[in-house]
């Protein structure tokens, strides 16, 4: 595995009032890694993932995605390296309310000067969406908003996908059938980092928790996948019945 | 779990032998207990002896014996399953009173000790959705069901944890002597 994501002492200071500051974090993440990100609201979880998407700039320290030291790029440069190498998953969707879903997808490319309608076509139907392809968001479940926002963001075939707290807005069903579709992604070597609050979700699809607190990172986790047996797992107690 | 009610749920479905009523048991918790099939010779004995269950035809192969649930089986066993829990939350786990010496004798500071455990519940936790998932594909929603108590229980613990980590423990003053 090699190193994709390169964080060296990042500091992001906010005014007085805005939660989400970070001191001192330093973090590699490796190609083809899903990892969870977790903490509490304002801990500082959020700013992480949006250094590391060219989202926003660090106020000390260096952050670096692929080999490029994203400090060293204008706003222009910036933004075309958000639009090559990261895929954005939202709570919330943020899908355009006046195009279709198909048309919601292909902005990406669009904006790179691809067309790549058949792409956008057989992503649409390995998510499972590409019966509604030519509806408007607002006809859509809110999974399905989901399935058409990660094939946008999917679109232009991103060197790190992320995704922050995706299952937040769905229920518990269209939830899992996104975290799935993240694990399978992750299987074919898509490398992933999600932000989560649910030590169950965190677990269950990533092998790394990086836990952050107060703007920094308290905790980074591998954990082992062994294929342990229910019993080593779980005791249920039995009591004798008395004589 | 008591055994005596576990048995006289299963046998309510229909009659059992021992070895039955052992394989059933261990269909429903996917092997998570702890019993010998000799436990439930005596268990059944027993309730024989109290009146709830009653053997049913004559000694089969081996000396197999079936038995039924009594009239007065079925009604211990309606009134409870029709009681909710109650009476002290079982704290079973070391750690929550190795916590509490911990932070009189290693001067407060638990950060490490809070770390580890953090660690250790985390990867239960992975362990613990890896069985459910199984359970799920192996179509062994007993176990799946049980396995999620189990998951959120962990959570619950874990959520502790953080709490007690985000304390600073020490620096609160005098622990109560």
């Amino acid at each position: 595995m090699s190193q994709l994501v390169v964080l060296k002492d990042v500091t992001k200071v906010y005014q007085a009032g805005i939660t989400g500051a970070l001191s001192g974090v330093s973090l590699t993440i490796e190609n083809g890694e899903f990892t969870a990100i977790m903490g509490p609201s304002g801990s500082g979880k959020s700013t992480l993932l949006n250094l590391i998407a060219g989202v926003d700039r660090p106020t000390s320290g260096s952050v670096a995605v692929g080999g490029a030291d994203l400090g060293t790029l204008g706003e222009t440069a910036l933004a075309r390296f958000r639009r090559d190498h990261i895929g954005f998953v939202f709570q919330f969707f943020y899908l355009l309310p006046n195009l279709t879903a198909l048309e919601n997808v292909l902005i990406p490319a669009q904006l790179k000067g691809k067309v790549v309608a058949g792409r956008a076509e057989a992503l649409l139907d390995e998510l499972g969406i590409a019966d509604v392809s030519d509806r408007y968001p607002a006809r859509l479940s809110g999974g399905q908003q989901q399935r058409v926002a990660m094939a946008r963001a999917l679109i232009n075939r991103p060197t790190l996908l992320l995704a922050d707290e995706p299952t937040g807005a769905l229920d518990t069903h269209s939830g899992d059938q996104v975290l799935e579709l993240l694990r399978e992604l992750n299987r074919d070597g898509q490398t992933i980092l999600l932000v989560t609050h649910d030590a169950k979700i965190a677990t269950r699809y990533a092998a790394r928790i990086i836990s952050v607190v107060d703007g920094k990172i308290v905790d980074d986790a591998r954990l082992e996948s062994p294929d342990r047996a229910a019993s080593e797992v779980i005791r249920v107690r039995v009591a004798e019945m008395s004589s | 779990m008591s055994l005596k009610y576990g048995v006289l749920g299963l046998l309510k479905e229909e009659p059992l032998h021992g070895y039955e009523v052992k394989n059933r048991f261990e269909g429903m918790l996917g092997g998570t207990w702890e019993v010998n099939v000799g436990q439930i010779y005596t268990t059944l004995q027993r309730l024989e002896r109290d009146g709830l269950v009653r053997p049913v035809g004559a000694r089969g192969d081996r000396g197999k014996q079936t038995y039924e649930l009594s009239p007065e089986g079925r009604k211990a066993l309606d009134q409870w399953l029709g009681e909710p829990e109650s009476g002290p939350q079982q704290l079973r786990e070391d750690i929550y009173v190795k916590l509490l010496l911990a932070a009189r004798i290693a001067n407060g500071d638990l950060r490490g000790m809070l770390a580890r455990q953090k660690r250790s519940y985390l990867q239960r936790l992975r362990d613990l959705n890896r069985v459910e998932e199984r359970a799920r594909r192996d179509g062994r929603v007993d176990l799946a069901r049980l396995v999620r108590g189990a998951l959120l229980h962990t959570e619950a613990d874990l959520k502790w944890i953080d709490e007690l980590a985000s304390e600073r423990f020490g620096t609160e003053g005098k622990e109560t002597k």
